[in-house]
């Protein structure tokens, strides 16, 4: 029988984590659902982003979406605690999901199996950034230390092509005097400090990617950069290449947001992502 | 006789006041014949109002001072016409009174040299009020009255009448040389407005003068002008009556024609099916059963028309209970149309000044506004060309900061607006609001209001006319083609976003139509249609 390993690191589906990370840190993904009237899809594993869209184009009503439940965390957990003597497990910002909180209960039904349950306040790739960090430890401690102090500088700062999908999720604090709704306006949200805030209205993406970048200039320095989109991979890779020349030699990946996080988002968003320093 | 003599030589702050409520009802008299004189075909700029409504304001200050001293008179009459400055020409006024006012400052009465040099000093505090004066306008007609008062203040036995009358002649013969000064007068065939406007002013003291003379003189004169002057400023200025008349084959003249023999700022437009009748009118009641003769009456609306134009609508929006903005910065906003205030109103504007085309606010209206919002640094967005003169004053009569964006249209101001964040500071805010502003472009669709020749073009009466930020380009007979060929005008590749305003008298059909033309001639165009409920313009577009 083989030493345990010291710990395994656990995300949800919401931190859109690169399949090359997921394999090559051997990180654990937990799904969301997606639910499409009586249907359930568990996110990226009974159906893949582009399905998701497609369906979601042609849906006459919106999709609802569900945490894990704890039971399936403890599935999970229970599984890990064969190979590993401990795990930390990082999760979508309590203020936008049920998800951490189900973690939470779920590991408390796996005796001597120590998880420590991160709310990572944020959402998308500044989760898979927590994860890598996390993965790079060499101690469940260092793991949560490092982890828990990035987590108040990670940032998202996404263009909405449209605030419907948000409203009707109930993401959004209707009382947020600054979006009006009578003009379709394509706001740029900053998911911080546990918040989504509006910083910034915009009539076109044309004007609104040329202010996305601005405003990360007035973030900069930081460690870890993604662009992600739904179903709008080529205005993505401009913004990458334009981040890239704010930050030469610093690596900027490009990811796509998955099921569960689209439904709140709609199509065509943009994220610009990354942790401050 | 010597005390005649001697009144009129010299001109005290009783005379003054006279020669104002002489000048007030001249104006008024004359009132459509100078809004008559507009440049441009469109359906704005009431030029005679507006230095009707800005000398009413001047008129109201002083008509209850019993001062003999002209210091005083002139001090309160400045004072009330940059109150009640509204339009360019208003704004101008005020700064003539104001000029005329320092120069008169500490003086009990003026000899005919002194008040001579009061009227040149008064056009030059007027050339100093504005960035770029320009030659054939009010500005041209001030200073020649100052130099033609000047001369006659050198003959040898000057009196102040005389001087007065040489003003007037001055001015008479400055306005008849306006269109030598300026193209656009001259294309239009009509002399500037805003300079016969202070010629109607001068004469108006003339009369007033005269009057006094009266008694003495073999001849009673009709009293014309001062009747008039007894009816204006006391009972205010009636009502504002708005409706429409549906029938068949109206007669758009004959009903104007006859309206106007019931008030003033008289405004008939729309198709023989359907007219839109506006008019400020003491007798509403007949305006109505007059106009019940022709046709059924619809969406009446009559509101006193001093409380009318003055009329702040708080926000309802954030409500009493929303938290007050980070970076105590206000927003106020010019606009009129319902659709076009909710918009305001929802993308987080504190108070709305009702007005822009036709009725334009007066600084005090403006300077409510901004006293009203719970912040000591407001900015205000006047949202239309003819407003932003009586804007800027507003700075100078508040203590409060007031940072103005001088927008031009609606879509300038929806794009400043847009851009507005409460985590900026005012300055910051101006900064990225007034970026915005002037990238967006507008296009505005109306009717000729008469037949004209401008920018190259000519217009009939009627005729569907297309505006690029403000200046004619386009005239046809469909809404459709106007619009395409202006966007064609400003390039469609360089734009993405097309947001169409919807006017109050757009038709459901032509809104359809015009939608669906432009989406068929630019396919890369988004379009977005709002309610705009503006009137007289039945589109707006912004493209950006």
């Amino acid at each position: 029988m083989s030493v345990k390993r010291p710990f395994a690191v656990v995300t949800d589906s919401t931190a859109d984590l690169p399949d090359e990370w997921r394999e090559r840190y051997g990180i654990e993904v937990v799904p969301l659902k997606v639910l499409f009237g009586s249907e359930t899809f568990r996110d990226r594993v009974d159906m893949t982003d582009a399905q998701f869209f497609e369906r979601l184009a042609a849906s006459s009503k919106l999709p609802t979406t569900s945490a894990p439940s704890p039971g399936e965390f403890a599935e999970v957990y229970g599984r890990l605690a064969r190979d590993y003597e401990a795990c930390i497990s990082i999760h979508i910002g309590r203020q936008l999901s049920a998800t951490a909180e189900a973690a939470r209960i779920g590991a408390q039904s796996v005796e001597g199996f120590p998880v420590e349950v991160i709310d990572s306040e944020t959402v998308t790739m500044p989760m898979a950034f927590l994860c890598k960090v996390a993965a790079e430890s060499a101690t469940l401690n260092e793991a949560t230390a490092a982890v828990k102090e990035r987590v108040p500088k990670a940032r998202v700062l996404a263009l909405l092509d449209t605030l419907r999908y948000l409203e009707m999720g109930g993401r959004l604090n209707k009382a947020s005097a600054m979006i009006g709704t009578m003009l379709d306006l394509k706001p740029l949200l900053l998911v911080k400090d546990r918040e989504i805030k509006p910083v910034e209205r915009v009539r076109t993406r044309a004007r609104a990617i040329p202010r996305m970048v601005e405003f990360f200039r007035g973030d900069l320095p930081v460690e870890h950069v993604a662009v992600v989109h739904a179903q709008a991979a080529g205005e993505a890779e401009e913004i990458a290449s334009k981040l890239r020349v704010e930050m030469p030699g610093q690596e900027v990946s490009v990811g796509a947001i998955g099921c569960v996080l689209g439904t709140h988002t709609g199509p065509r968003a943009l994220g610009v992502v990354y942790l401050k320093r | 006789m010597t005390r005649t003599t001697n009144r009129l030589s010299t001109v005290d702050g009783t005379l003054f006041k006279q020669a104002l409520l002489g000048s007030l009802s001249w104006l008024a008299a004359n009132q459509e014949e100078v809004n008559r004189l507009n440049v441009f075909p469109v359906p704005d700029g009431d030029t005679g109002t507006n230095m009707l409504l800005t000398l009413q304001s001047a008129v109201e200050d002083i008509k209850d001072s019993q001062a003999s001293e002209i210091s005083k008179i002139a001090r309160l009459a400045s004072h009330g016409s940059l109150m009640g400055a509204r339009g360019n020409s208003g704004v101008i006024l005020s700064q003539i009174f104001r000029g005329f006012a320092r120069a008169v400052e500490g003086k009990s009465a003026l000899n005919p040299t002194e008040l001579a040099g009061a009227f040149e000093e008064a056009a030059n505090a007027a050339y100093r009020a504005v960035n770029r004066p320009t030659e054939g306008t009010i500005l041209t007609v001030a200073r020649e009255a100052g130099r033609a008062a000047t001369a006659a203040a050198s003959e040898p036995d000057a009196t102040a009448a005389g001087v007065i009358a040489a003003a007037a002649a001055g001015a008479r013969t400055a306005v008849l040389k306006t269109p030598s000064q300026l193209q656009i007068l001259r294309d239009a065939g009509v002399v500037d407005a805003g300079g016969f406007g202070l010629q109607l002013i001068l004469e108006g003291m003339l009369k007033s003068i005269e009057e006094t003379e009266a008694p003495m003189a073999p001849v009673t004169q009709p009293a014309r002008a001062a009747q008039v002057s007894m009816e204006l400023p006391e009972g205010g200025w009636g009502y504002c009556t708005e409706f429409l008349i549906e029938g068949s084959d109206l007669d758009l003249e004959k009903i104007r024609t006859q309206i106007e023999s019931l008030g003033n700022s008289v405004l008939v437009v729309g198709e023989p099916e359907l007219l839109k009748v506006h008019v400020h009118t003491d007798d509403p009641t007949r305006v109505i059963a007059l106009a019940g003769g022709h046709g059924k009456i619809l969406k009446l609306n009559v509101g006193d028309m001093s409380s009318q134009h003055k009329r702040i609508l708080e926000n309802e929006a954030g409500g009493p209970a929303a938290a007050p903005r980070a970076n105590g910065v206000g927003l106020v906003a010019v606009v009129a149309g319902k659709g076009l205030v909710d918009i305001f109103k929802a993308l987080g504007v504190d108070a709305i000044v009702e007005g822009g085309q036709t009725l334009n606010p007066s600084t005090q209206d403006m300077l409510r506004a901004v006293e009203s919002v719970p912040y000591d640094k407001v900015i205000l967005l006047p949202n239309n060309s003819n407003v932003i003169l009586a804007a800027k004053q507003v700075a100078g009569v508040t203590s409060k900061t007031v940072h103005l964006i001088e927008t031009h249209s609606v879509p300038q101001g929806v794009a400043a607006v847009v851009a507005f964040s409460p985590d900026r500071t005012a300055e910051e805010n101006m900064a990225a609001m007034s970026g915005e502003a002037q990238r967006v472009q507008t296009i505005e669709v109306t009717h000729a209001v008469r037949d004209t020749r401008s920018n190259g073009l000519k217009v009939k009466k009627g005729d569907v006319i297309g505006l690029i930020n403000e200046k004619l380009e386009f005239a046809g007979s469909d809404y459709a083609e106007v619009v395409n060929k202006a966007l064609g005008k400003l390039g469609p590749d360089a734009y993405e976003l097309v947001t169409v305003y919807r006017g109050a008298g757009a038709s459901d059909e032509e809104m359809s139509s015009l939608e669906t033309a432009i989406r068929s001639s630019y396919p890369g165009l988004e379009v977005e249609v709002q309610h705009g409920g503006q009137q007289h313009y039945p589109f707006i577009l912004s493209v950006e």
